[in-house]
């Protein structure tokens, strides 16, 4: 029997950003692409996530913005991924984004930023390549 | 991340170490050997929870009802594992887990730990990983251990060898004609649950059930199926459930039944494990070697048949050790 | 590497001439609008469904109103240029209103922030990392006078944009600050968004619930209807939905739908059609399809008209005018090449104008990275400006009535939409269909769609899937921030407020209200009371919830500070 190994990610919202048309479609999109996506929907804090990843042992953690939250929550993201020893895990995030934040955030330890508007395919070709399976 | 040694691997799921039981549970649904290492330290730890199996069609409320659960059993101090499963696609190989989302505000609650597994492409309900995961988390410590199959409504009736106790949730005018419902999955529920009571035909669904299960007869000393109605929603209903489920515990413990559902769920798991493991020694056997392949080719042109190949591939390594005939 | 012929440091790749060529004889790949609706290459009276156009169109301003409203549209007035403004605190966005006004705007347009539409004080644990960012929050009575300061309530029309449960809140915020300063509230112009129904699509659940939802929208709009004949009481938000991927018909079929849950309470209440249909309006999306936009707006003007006179049987002629708002499509813009948006919104003002709108919010190109910037801000202003002064369309009303193309698409969004609504009723109404979430599916299923659609290239957009460049690095204009400070200072005066105001007579307003809720009366007057008397909104709202058996605190993160 072939070793199963799946990629596992988490997607979710967070604080309450209630715009979930972005995150759910692109759930619906790496489920496509042969992913286990657990997806958490809204009103998740920086713990739940975090806790989520453990129990699950993601292998990504994708947040999507649309409320200009991303610098407050990205902090306390990471910080809690460091805390808890998930420096393992690809941090993705997206949404409404300027570019002049991306750098900012890469140095906080997120992975890639994909902003609203990109096409799917080069999410999951990021994802494939750089996820630790 | 750093490979963890199996024994200290071990050592940390004992302690409860979230993180641990997660990696053990990856290790197993990846089919990994030193995961089987770890089993063995762990088995012996295992077999003392309350296993509480949940099934029903979708949309029928299951996340909802096991999040109030969870609280509930939270309430009283008992410590809870739960496993929650849902269908993998069979063109992509994905799945979509949205079944956490409903339990999500006990995720840091250190005496919860839930985790979505994927059906990978096993029938019945079930991942191939689910009866090992439910033994890890009693390994860590669970009291309570519920499970949540997937849910169409079918076929999942293979949670009654894994879960003592199994509630079926019905909810009313989703498409469930409960005359039609498949006659496995009326056989396996303990209890019946008819969740968004609130929605019209809910009293329909109600009697229909009880009417189904009035036909059949139970010998005296049997138990007697309830049938309860709720709102998961609004927390209607919960106290009820909880006290049927805890009454069933009660019933199954006692005596001769608890040794046979022991044996039962026991033998499930072997020969689950035998034929893991039978798999993956064929497997491992004609790595590389392109057989697999040339057998394939065979029964494709007409030139064999599966049975015959596989008779002379166990022929072989009975007599020789291994899979491949020509070693 | 210096370029031989230019001498500076560029070195071009080859042009792609076999590229170009094709270029040169290319085509539209699809003859379907945006919504999917196929269209021939050229239409001609043939394609009218029947001979008997006029009488079916009527003429502006008459049944079934298919041509405007008023008979002589924008030559009457202009249509109100209404900016959405809503940054920081309510003194950030005071002063963004002031600036916007300056320029030109004619209709005041505020828009809360996530954490007010929850109904959270902006000390809330969950709302202080959030306050400000989207919009402006409103905890109590002096955040409203901060927000209204300098400025004359009698002389303004004022836009006021909460949509949720909260909405009931914000009337009472702004009549008592009104009444405070000595206004006549009879002679308030303004709307009030109050839609909460549309508002759990939106994410805003907790706050939503339908039954509150149904009762608190429909506390404002009898409210409004008994005390303030110059306000309207809703804008059933149909472009909230669109944002979620839906086609065009849908738009309409989904925004009727809740719409009539509204008018079915107000009418068990008692309340006569003519008696509060005037007043009912309508915000509605503009998207890039511009011929398909005019037709839908067109279509949903004699679908409103025939819905209100033969369905519920109104028989004043303003009841059954479709009156709406327009806000161009947020969701067609891009980040990529930012400044394509100028245009993209440009053609939606344009749409939106030939369709006979009566106030219009063009979205600033920055939309899909930040809240507006001051610049981004006045360009959607002079976007508007330009259209209304200098292309000359608003001469005219309905200028492309009679385009045989244009009548033709406007039938058969009108029969589509009709079909939708049918679709609803059979399923037992929109309640069901928003009980047992066949709505949301539909909105998974588009928007899924939508984004196949452009991973397939079956729709092309200018910059993410045609015609890309490196990725910006920067935004044209800036970047707008919202001052962190703003966020602490409000913060902490919600904090003082709570501490220093006087308890007993807080404690009786807040028992009216309690005892109001509970025994199924109108909310709003003792909303306005226990506001004067200092109660925030994550208060108000609390005791409402309550009173309907739900958490004080829809985070359940707070209990009642009052028991």
């Amino acid at each position: 029997m072939k070793s199963d190994k799946k990629i596992k990610v988490i997607i979710s919202k967070v604080g309450l950003d209630g715009h979930d048309r972005g995150a759910k479609v692109i759930a619906s999109l790496l489920k496509e692409a042969g992913m286990e996506v657990v997806y958490l929907g809204m009103y998740q804090m920086p713990e739940h996530i975090i806790q989520a990843a453990i129990d699950e042992d993601a292998d990504v953690i994708g947040v999507s913005y649309l409320s200009g939250e991303h610098l407050t929550f990205t902090q306390k993201i990471t910080e809690e991924m460091q805390k808890k020893g998930l420096e393992h895990v690809l941090f993705i995030a997206g949404g409404v984004i300027p570019p002049e934040d991306i750098p900012t955030l890469k140095d906080m330890g997120v992975a890639e930023v994909f902003m609203a508007g990109t096409l799917t395919q080069p999410i999951v070709d990021y994802i494939q390549q750089q996820a630790r399976k | 991340m750093a490979k963890i040694p199996e024994n200290e691997l071990a050592r940390q799921v004992m302690k409860g170490d979230r993180g641990a039981g997660a990696r053990l549970i990856t290790l197993l649904e990846e089919g990994n050997e030193s995961a089987r290492e770890v089993m063995k330290s762990l088995y012996p730890h295992t077999g003392k929870s309350m296993i509480v199996g949940i099934t029903g069609g979708t949309g029928t409320g299951k996340s909802t009802l096991i999040d109030l659960l969870i609280h509930d059993f939270r309430q009283s101090g008992k410590r809870v594992g739960v496993v929650v499963v849902d269908p993998s696609s069979p063109f992509s190989g994905g799945a979509f887990l949205g079944d956490r989302l409903r339990m999500q505000r006990h995720a840091c609650d250190e005496g919860v730990f839930i985790r979505s597994m994927a059906s990978r492409g096993y029938l019945g309900g079930l991942a191939r990983t689910t009866a090992e995961t439910i033994r890890v988390m009693e390994a860590m410590g669970a009291d309570v251990v519920l499970l949540e199959t997937i849910g169409s409504g079918q076929d999942e009736v293979e949670v009654i060898r894994v879960a003592q106790t199994c509630i079926l949730v019905i909810a009313p005018n989703m498409g469930d004609d409960i005359q039609a419902l498949k006659a496995g999955l009326m056989e396996i529920g303990h209890i019946y649950v008819i969740n968004k009571s609130d929605l019209e035909g809910s009293i329909q669904a109600l009697r229909e059930v009880e009417a189904v299960l009035s036909m059949k007869t139970y010998p005296d000393k049997a138990w007697k199926p309830r049938v309860l109605s709720t709102v998961a929603t609004e927390g209607k209903g919960i106290r009820e459930l909880v006290s049927a489920i805890q009454e069933h515990n009660v019933f199954i413990n006692q005596g001769a039944r608890a040794d046979r559902f022991r044996f039962e769920r026991v033998e499930y798991e072997l020969s689950l494990v035998f034929k893991n493991e039978l798999e993956r020694l064929v497997h491992e056997g004609l790595k590389g070697t392109g057989k697999k392949k040339k057998y394939i080719r065979k029964i494709c042109d007409g030139q064999s048949d599966p049975y015959t190949i596989i008779a002379e591939v166990l022929k072989n390594f009975l007599k020789k050790g291994s899979f491949d005939p020509e070693k | 590497m210096k370029n031989q012929d230019t001498g500076n440091d560029k070195v071009r790749p080859p042009v792609n001439w076999d590229s170009y060529l094709k270029s040169y004889y290319e085509k539209p790949s699809s003859g379907r609008t945006w919504s999917g609706f196929e269209v021939k290459e050229a239409y001609s009276s043939r394609d009218l469904k029947d001979s008997n156009l006029e009488s079916r169109l009527g003429t502006p301003g008459n049944y079934p109103f298919t041509r405007g409203i008023h008979k002589d549209m924008f030559r009457g007035r202009y249509w109100t240029r209404r900016e959405v403004i809503g940054m920081g605190s309510p003194a950030d966005t005071n002063e963004r209103v002031k600036y916007l006004t300056d320029h030109g705007g004619t209709g005041l347009n505020t828009i809360a922030d996530i954490t007010y539409e929850m109904g959270l004080d902006a000390d809330h644990p969950w709302a202080v990392n959030e306050v400000g960012l989207t919009g402006v929050n409103i905890s109590h009575i002096k955040d409203m006078e901060a927000l209204t300061k300098d400025i004359p309530l009698d002389k303004v029309s004022w836009s006021l944009i909460t949509a949720s449960t909260v909405a009931s809140v914000t009337m009472a915020q702004y009549v008592a600050v009104a009444q405070n300063r000595g206004y006549d509230i009879a002679q308030l112009r303004g709307s009030i968004q109050n839609d909460p129904v549309h508002f759990r699509y939106c994410g805003f659940r907790p706050a939503c619930p339908l039954d509150l939802s149904i009762r608190l929208g429909c506390d404002v709009m009898e409210y409004c209807t008994k005390h303030m004949p110059k306000w309207y009481y809703t804008t059933v938000n149909m472009y909230d939905l669109r944002e979620q991927g839906i086609t065009a018909p849908q738009e309409v079929a989904f925004g009727f739908g809740i719409a009539k849950i509204y008018i079915d309470e107000l009418i068990r209440r008692g309340l006569s059609i003519d008696e509060f249909a005037p007043r009912f309006t309508f915000y509605v999306s503009c998207h890039i399809d511009l011929f398909e936009e005019v037709a839908k707006i067109r279509a949903a003007r004699r679908i409103w008209a025939r819905m209100l006179k033969e369905h519920y049987g109104a028989k004043n002629e303003r009841s059954m005018q479709f009156r709406f708002a327009v806000h161009t499509a947020g969701c067609s813009l891009v980040p990529q090449q930012p400044l394509n948006n100028i245009v993209r919104i440009s053609y939606q003002a344009l749409a939106a104008v030939l369709a006979g709108v009566q106030s219009l919010h063009c979205c600033s190109y920055d939309e899909p990275i930040c809240l507006p910037t001051e610049k981004g801000h006045l360009q959607a202003l002079r976007t508007q400006q330009i259209l209304a002064y200098e292309t000359g369309v608003c001469n005219v009303a309905d200028p492309l009535g009679g385009s045989y193309y244009v009548e033709s698409l406007t039938d058969r969004i009108e029969e589509e939409a009709l079909k939708i609504m049918g679709q609803i009723e059979d399923i037992g109404g929109m309640t069901e269909a928003i009980r047992t979430q066949w709505l949301d599916r539909v909105f998974e299923k588009e928007a899924l769609q939508r984004q196949n659609e452009l991973d397939e290239r079956e729709k092309l957009l200018i910059g993410v899937n045609i015609f890309t460049t490196e990725p910006e690095k920067e935004t044209p204009l800036g970047v707008q921030r919202i001052p962190s400070a703003s966020a602490k200072h409000q913060i902490e005066e919600t904090r003082n407020l709570k501490g220093t105001r006087e308890a007993e007579k807080l404690k009786d307003r807040i028992k009216k209200l309690r005892e109001d809720a509970e025994q199924g009366q109108n909310v709003i007057p003792a909303m306005i009371e226990a506001t004067k008397a200092f109660a925030t909104t994550g208060e108000l709202m609390g005791i409402v919830r309550e009173a309907m058996g739900y958490p004080y605190d829809p985070m359940e993160a707070l209990t009642n500070p009052f028991v």
